[in-house]
């Protein structure tokens, strides 16, 4: 297997100066000669004798304040909770929604504090994995930036003097409540209360990321203002166009899920999606395609409506008229062939897109019908909730707004001063407004300009009700008490709480969400017969699908003169569908009469839609505006976890920059050459008249003529202290398209200038060393089926006195024992998809530490486990004879181009806890040694830091404390552990690491311990599955399997039998327990190209090429 | 012949017939101590008269009515008090209607009756024991008086600097005024330092002995203060720390002469890592009637009530008084071990004992085993894994006995199952 591998663009192009560096243990040598050499040491009045004074003081001093009397204290409850006991872990199931991600979660409480977020795994509930924010979410309750009370005019009050000064506000006139979607039926209710205590008001749902045109295009086909739901298991053919559904897009932990059944192939089972995919950027979904298209925003839509066409003609449906013409000539070639093979899987496909523009989505939607997709691959009958927010009605607020029509605007969970695109003018617009009421948990850019700041719980304090989608409800209950309370503080009240109170209705949001559940859910069931076995099994099990569902009128709650109930529940509404208009394609009508499809689409429509799909002109330079894995929207741009995630394909933390094919950066002449991705050039970008300063980071994979620029960043408010100064906004540049808000502008300018940017980038300070094949191994489906497993997977074997033998049967040491437990695990190439959700998990349960961009810059990132990106090019020296290239120079201007697009892989890696570690032989204290259960096991307190480990271990993954990252000054801000409140997030069953001292992944030996002790306890064996590691209960694909390899029925043993396993790096004899699984792309090329030059006996580090 | 074997069997038969009976009895108080402890023991004590929650049970049995009146009222003694029983209602007005537990379905006869045979029997007194108990009552009193010699010492030092630097300024002016006189040269005023100076320098081998003996008493008081705080502990007499409590709690009383279980207050032994201390609400389950205490009397457990805004008169709580009692935590370990209580109590079938000594003979409790990593590891050696009816360690067991087939007396310790690896207890 020839293919080439690299990490990043250095290595790529390989210079001699970059080959120097690699010799190196740091990124860059310690400044010693610099140090020596100053003249200031020798003008220095520092003496000898000064020296040692000074050095004898310290001591002195040193040893005295280690006089402190070390004793502990142990201070039991007064009146203990039953519930409780001192360190054992409670679970409790409740609902994450912040208005942009959705997920049904256990939170892991210790002694009352949440201290982790897993999945709920609990069967048949949906949403139940788990993304990177989603796991980062138990930070944000202890943000040291979170109000602690609420402000009136930017100064602290009290409720007391809010609650008057809002109600006499809010008295006066119109009245605008702007959200994000609200998907609790409850919260509705409220406002609906709100609104009949103050008629003057309106409900505007607006969302930072608008999903506007999927509604609009349900409602021109299929009269539902509604967000199909998707069911991405049921397609073997799936086209993405600039839809990143392994990502962000709607609910990408729950389309992985989908998504990863088809991708799981076996000898036994060879069958697997093929995926097409169409976009700008390099998004997760691109990189995980089988066939990636680079293509210019502008000409999006121009695919769409060639593919629309293409499908057309294929089932003898109408085409549209449209100019479909795009620059990328094998974007063009594919499509046709896409077309072919969509509707040869007629019914088994999918085709989605990310675009938020209303023609794009009604031909998607046109596209699927024809391929009689519906109630299969895409429902709109069991439709979602989540992003209901309307661009137009936004538009219209801010123009009344402007106007000076708008008293009181309320703000919740939405921050549209930092979200909303500048060509709209906001924040000129809501200082217009009168009295200004935010809901903002801190202060953030909305917040900060409000009059009133009404601070809201976090959601692990709140109580609250969700229905994501048509028929299941989830439930939210507390996990804490609220942090924020009297006496210490004025205190924190739910958005909800407020309302109600403000509506002269005297009950709390807990009773008012109790007597709707009873009147509007518990009648939509049959199992439980009275409410309150019904309430007490849905708050345990988190979420319930119903069985009936009925859309209900609202109906206000009764109150007496005092304001208190009078009538038991309340009843309201929550979703009106514009009945009276009545549908142009009838879904049921549709499918019982397949024969007609022709007559069932309206033409003119889609020939409208067409016009609108390809009405934005191309320019020379055009901006796509994306939202990254880890940061999103920006709601938790604040987290110190998510900030330093690394971004799964740039690889960048700590940052936000322009991203630009490395064609365009080298014929701009920016970012010299060497280690280009790590020093980028900073360009003026102006979009629209507005221009900003960032940094240029070269992406392959980036259509040419394009840049790309990611939300989330840029965050202004001064109280926000980790995200504040990191990178720049570029929610000013998303732009209204044909009505809806677009992440797209064209005519866009880049001006270099004279200064330069550091990225802090992980893993591309490394290289493979030319080791790829012993590290990646893929291989074509056809390839995969075609031939044996020798031919794509094949055994190393190693020439000795005697003739050929296996890697493994030559060994220096001896096997040792492993008669109780022999933990294994094994990570499927195939399922990951590089989300990064297990690299926060582990964070999360190791405590690992936040560390900063300037030491991540440094190669001292932290993070236990990593996602390495390899990128690779398919046309390799190989492949280009085959193609008759023969002429050298020609080749390698061939070789050139796969860099502007190349293929990925995700390889998560952590120690691979080796059975003949190389680390453990060179510790000369013992410090890290083996277990009897196949684990290697680093002992911080007997570490003396020589880091001998660390130059000897193959896989790079041990990570030395350069700092006391929990107690030194420099950290303080960014480090939760030092923070006040921040430090309430720690897992108290694993130490903190001080200076000094090496850690490294320990497979979570903390949990193997407590599964273990349970099952000691009970007196039973050790179930498989009961022990999960972080980062495998985090991921959603179950790609990371983890288990007893000494139980021959565990998932893990099976896992190992299977054809696709291979181990990392077997040539070296280290006996890794982590296993690998052979990539498979679905793609008819070859991938594997066994040349004469390889030789499988002639391992060990040699090059071959 | 034949009839001296019969009579030596009858013999024998009687005796062994006695000796079970016998047996049975010490079998049947063994059961009712284990019985009464866990359920009897939180209000009532044995064998003394003390008042606790409920009454001493000294000498119960002359007090009550004859015959199974004891057993009913065990049993159920709400029923007995509804049926009207005169002396129940009698004892039931006597302690303030207090009801004691029902414990139908709990306790059935034969339980009871070992309970009433376990009070029945005295306990007891091991006389070397209760000697080191008088010993340890004494030793704080040492301390109590008295100034430390320390102390005496170095205010010694400091009058004696005092009084030398005024009798030295007094001999310079009188020898200046006589200098003045005499037309002599005045000798110039020095200051103290330098005169300290000097006189250091003249007094050299005074100032060494000098500096020997403080730096000493220092060596030896920062000894003392490293004693005090648990930094070390001593093998030879096996005592560690034992620092003050903020309230005096005695193990003695209650775990060994109320016979309380250690479970009872310490609840989450078996669940968790920590053991827990008892939170004040478990306290109050006794002291709510128990106000006096035998040595300190009300003092001590007004303590309890100042935590949780206990009224004793009113018997009323007044809920916004929340003062945690900051107990001294006497057995630490370093933060980088991990050690859990139920593994070693549940699994592993330790007694409390065998670590933390026996409290029930500890006025102050006090730290009784080292706790270093060699006394952990020392253990793990020699103890042997409870392995049989473990279903867990069924594999490993077998595995086990497949590697050590033909080795004599092997023994399944916690070394041989990887106890003494460093990632089982430090992560």
């Amino acid at each position: 297997m020839s293919k080439k591998y690299w990490k990043g663009l250095p290595e790529l192009n390989n210079s001699p100066e970059f080959q120097e560096q690699q010799k190196n243990e740091f990124a860059e040598a310690p400044p010693m000669d610099e140090f020596l050499s100053s003249s200031e040491a020798e003008n220095s009045g520092t003496s000898r004798r000064d020296f040692l004074k000074l050095m004898g003081f310290t001591t002195a001093a040193v040893a005295l304040a280690a006089c402190e009397t070390p004793v502990n204290r142990s201070i039991p409850y007064i009146l203990k909770p039953e519930e409780i006991t001192p360190g054992v872990a409670n679970f409790y199931a409740t609902t994450f929604y912040d208005g942009h991600d959705y997920a049904n979660v256990l939170v892991k409480t210790r002694e009352g504090r949440p201290i982790k977020i897993e999945g709920n795994d609990l069967k048949g509930i949906a949403h139940s994995g788990t993304n990177a924010r989603v796991q980062a979410s138990v930070l944000g309750l202890y943000d040291g930036a979170r109000l602690r009370g609420p402000l009136l005019k930017g100064k602290e009050a009290t409720w007391k003097t809010t609650d008057e000064t809002t109600k006499a506000s809010l008295s006066k006139g119109p009245i605008r409540i702007l959200t994000s979607t609200i998907i609790s039926p409850s919260s509705l209710a409220v406002i609906e209360e709100f609104k009949v205590k103050y008629p003057n008001t309106k409900h505007i749902t607006y969302d930072s990321l608008s999903y506007n045109a999927l509604t609009l295009a349900n409602k021109n086909i299929f009269a539902k203002s509604v967000v199909s739901s998707y069911d991405f298991s049921m397609a073997k053919i799936v086209v993405g166009i600039a839809c990143d559904f392994l990502g962000n897009w709607l609910s990408g932990e729950e389309f992985s899920k989908q998504y990863a059944k088809n991708r799981k192939v076996s000898k036994e089972n060879p069958d697997m999606s093929q995926h097409f995919h169409f976009e700008t950027t390099l998004s997760l979904t691109g990189a995980n395609a089988d066939y990636r298209y680079m293509v210019s925003p502008s000409e999006l839509g121009k695919v769409t409506a060639a593919l629309f066409n293409e499908v057309a003609t294929a089932t003898s449906n109408a085409t549209v008229q449209a100019n479909t013409k795009i620059e990328n000539k094998e974007a063009t070639q594919a499509i046709k062939k896409i077309a072919q093979k969509l509707v040869k899987h007629k019914g088994k496909s999918l085709v989605v897109s990310g675009l938020n523009d209303e023609g794009v989505q009604t031909l998607v939607n046109g596209i699927n019908l024809m391929l009689e997709n519906y109630g299969k691959s895409v429902d709109v009958e069991n439709y979602l909730n989540l992003k209901q927010g309307n661009d137009s009605e936004f538009e219209n607020l801010v123009t009344e707004m402007a106007s000076g029509k708008v008293d009181t605007l309320i703000t919740y969970n939405c921050n549209p001063v930092y979200t909303s695109p500048a060509s709209l003018k906001f924040t000129e617009a809501y200082k217009k407004v009168k009295t200004k009421i935010s809901f903002a948990q801190v202060l953030d850019e909305t917040a900060q300009l409000a009059d009133i700041v009404c601070p809201d719980n976090h959601y692990l304090e709140s109580w609250g009700d969700a229905n994501p989608e048509k028929n299941t409800y989830s439930l939210q209950q507390p996990t804490i008490n609220q942090i924020f309370t009297q006496p210490r503080h004025e205190g924190t009240r739910q958005f909800q709480d407020s309302l109600l109170k403000w509506s002269d209705i005297k009950t709390d949001y807990l009773k008012y969400l109790q007597g709707y559940w009873n009147n509007q859910i518990f009648p939509l069931q049959g199992r439980f017969t009275d409410f309150p076995s019904f309430w007490a099994n849905a708050l345990h099990d988190g979420a319930i699908k119903v069985s009936i569902y009925k859309e209900s009128t609202f109906v206000p709650i009764i109150v007496d003169s005092t304001g208190t109930p009078v009538m038991k529940g309340v009843a309201s509404v929550f979703k009106t569908d514009s009945a009276s208009s009545k549908p142009k394609v009838d879904l049921k009508n549709f499918v019982n009469n397949l024969k007609s499809t022709a007559d069932l689409l309206p033409t003119s429509d889609y020939n409208l839609a067409a016009k609108k799909a390809t009405s934005i002109n191309g320019t020379k330079l055009e901006l796509f505006v994306y939202e990254k894995v880890g940061i999103g929207n920006g709601n938790y741009s604040n987290n110190p976890w998510l900030i330093e995630l690394p971004d799964p394909i740039s690889k960048v933390t700590w940052d936000n920059y322009i991203t630009m094919s490395p064609i365009d950066v080298k014929k701009m002449g920016i970012n010299e050459m060497l280690r280009q991705d790590i020093n980028g050039t900073i360009v003026e970008l102006t979009v629209n008249g507005i221009t900003i300063k960032a940094p240029v980071y070269p992406q392959p994979g980036q259509a040419p003529g394009t840049i790309g620029l990611a939300v989330g960043y840029g965050r202004s408010a001064e109280t926000l202290k980790v995200a504040n100064g990191v990178g720049v906004n570029a929610f000013p540049f998303l732009g209204m398209i044909n009505g809806t808000i677009q992440p797209i502008a064209t005519n866009v300018s880049i001006n270099p200038t004279k200064e330069t940017h550091q990225f802090a980038a992980t893993q591309i300070q490394h290289t493979i060393m030319g080791r790829e094949e012993f590290l990646l191994r893929e291989v074509s489906l056809k390839e995969f089926k075609e031939n044996d497993k020798e031919y794509w997977n094949p055994a190393l074997e190693l020439t000795v006195s005697g003739g050929k033998k296996n890697v493994n049967d030559v060994d220096l040491w001896a096997e040792h024992p492993r008669p109780g437990h022999k933990w294994g695990m094994s990570i499927d190439m195939n399922l990951c998809f590089g989300c990064g959700a297990c690299v926060v998990a582990c964070t999360s349960e190791n405590n690992v530490a936040v560390v900063g961009k300037a030491e991540v810059a440094k190669t001292r990132d932290m993070h236990w486990l990593r996602i390495d990106r390899y990128y690779s090019s398919d046309v390799t020296k190989h492949n280009a004879q085959a193609d008759g290239l023969l002429e050298t120079k020609k080749m390698y201007i061939d070789m050139e181009n796969p860099s502007a697009n190349p293929k990925v892989t995700f390889q998560p890696m952590m120690c691979q806890h080796c059975n003949h570690a190389p680390c453990e032989t060179v510790c000369p204290v013992l410090a890290t040694s083996h277990s009897s259960e196949g684990l290697n096991m680093m002992t911080y307190n007997r570490c003396v830091g020589t880091r001998y480990c660390a130059n000897n271990c193959p896989f790079k993954v041990r990570r030395f404390n350069w700092f006391n990252y929990n107690g030194n000054d420099m950290f303080a801000d960014i480090n939760p552990a030092q923070m006040e409140l921040g430090r309430m997030v720690l897992n108290p069953d694993v130490v903190i690491r001080s200076r000094g001292v090496m850690e490294k992944c320990s497979m979570c030996q903390q949990k193997l311990q407590a599964g273990k002790l349970e099952a000691k306890k009970l007196g039973m064996p050790l179930k498989d599955g009961a022990v999960k590691t972080a980062c495998q209960s985090a991921c959603s694909t179950d790609a990371i399997i983890f288990g007893d390899l000494n139980d021959a029925e565990s998932i893990v043993s099976k896992e190992r039998k299977d054809e696709r396993t291979y181990f990392l790096l077997e040539d070296v004899g280290i006996k890794p327990t982590t296993s690998y699984k052979v990539k498979v792309r679905n793609q008819d090329e070859q991938v594997i190209f066994h040349d004469q030059s390889f030789k499988k006996d002639s391992a060990h580090g040699e090059k071959h090429s | 012949m034949n009839n001296q074997v019969g009579q030596i069997s009858i013999k024998a038969l009687i005796a062994l017939f006695f000796s079970v009976l016998i047996c049975s009895n010490i079998l049947n108080a063994q059961d009712g101590e284990k019985l009464f402890k866990q359920n009897c023991a939180v209000c009532h004590s044995a064998h003394t008269d003390q008042m606790s929650t409920g009454p001493g049970l000294k000498g119960v049995f002359d007090r009550v009515p004859k015959g199974d009146w004891i057993t009913k009222w065990i049993i159920n003694n709400e029923k007995l008090i509804k049926s009207g029983d005169a002396y129940a209602t009698k004892i039931y007005a006597q302690y303030g209607k207090a009801a004691m537990t029902v414990f139908e379905g709990q306790l059935n006869e034969k339980d009871v009756e070992a309970i009433l045979n376990y009070i029945k029997t005295p306990p007891v007194v091991v006389s070397a024991a209760s000697g080191n108990t008088s010993a340890d009552t004494s030793e704080p009193s040492e301390k109590t008086n008295g100034i430390d010699p320390l102390f005496l010492i170095l205010g010694f030092i400091v009058v004696l600097i005092i009084l030398l630097s005024s009798l030295r300024s007094v001999r310079t002016s009188l020898q200046n005024s006589n200098n003045r006189s005499e037309g002599i040269e005045e000798i110039p005023e020095q200051t103290f330092w330098k005169e300290v100076k000097a006189w250091l320098s003249g007094h050299r081998r005074l100032v060494g002995v000098f500096v020997i003996i403080i730096s000493f008493i220092g060596m030896k008081s920062c000894w003392d203060a490293c004693y005090n705080i648990g930094v070390y502990y001593d093998y030879k007499t096996q005592k560690g720390y034992k620092p003050e409590q903020p309230i005096k709690f005695s193990h003695k009383l209650h775990a060994g002469e109320n016979e309380i279980a250690c479970q009872y207050c310490h609840s989450s032994v078996e669940k968790s890592r920590h053991a827990g201390i008892p939170s004040v609400n478990i306290c109050m389950n006794c002291h709510k009637a128990i106000q006096k205490g035998p040595q300190y009397g009300e003092k001590e457990i007004a303590k309890i009530y100042a935590a949780n805004g206990f009224d004793p008169k009113t018997a009323t709580y007044d809920n916004n008084i929340q003062n945690p009692l900051k107990w001294i935590k006497i057995h630490n370990l370093p933060d980088h071990v991990y050690f859990n209580h139920s593994q070693h109590v549940v699994v592993g079938k330790i007694e409390c004992t065998t670590c933390h000594g026996n409290l029930k003979e500890m006025t102050v409790a006090e730290q009784k085993a080292p706790l270093t990593m060699k006394w952990c590891i020392e253990c793990h050696r020699k103890t042997e894994v409870v392995m049989e009816g473990n279903a867990y360690y069924d594999r490993l067991h077998k595995a086990l006995k497949e590697k050590y087939a033909g080795v004599q007396d092997v023994k399944f310790t916690v070394e041989k199952i990887g106890g003494l690896e460093c990632g089982k207890c430090h992560y």
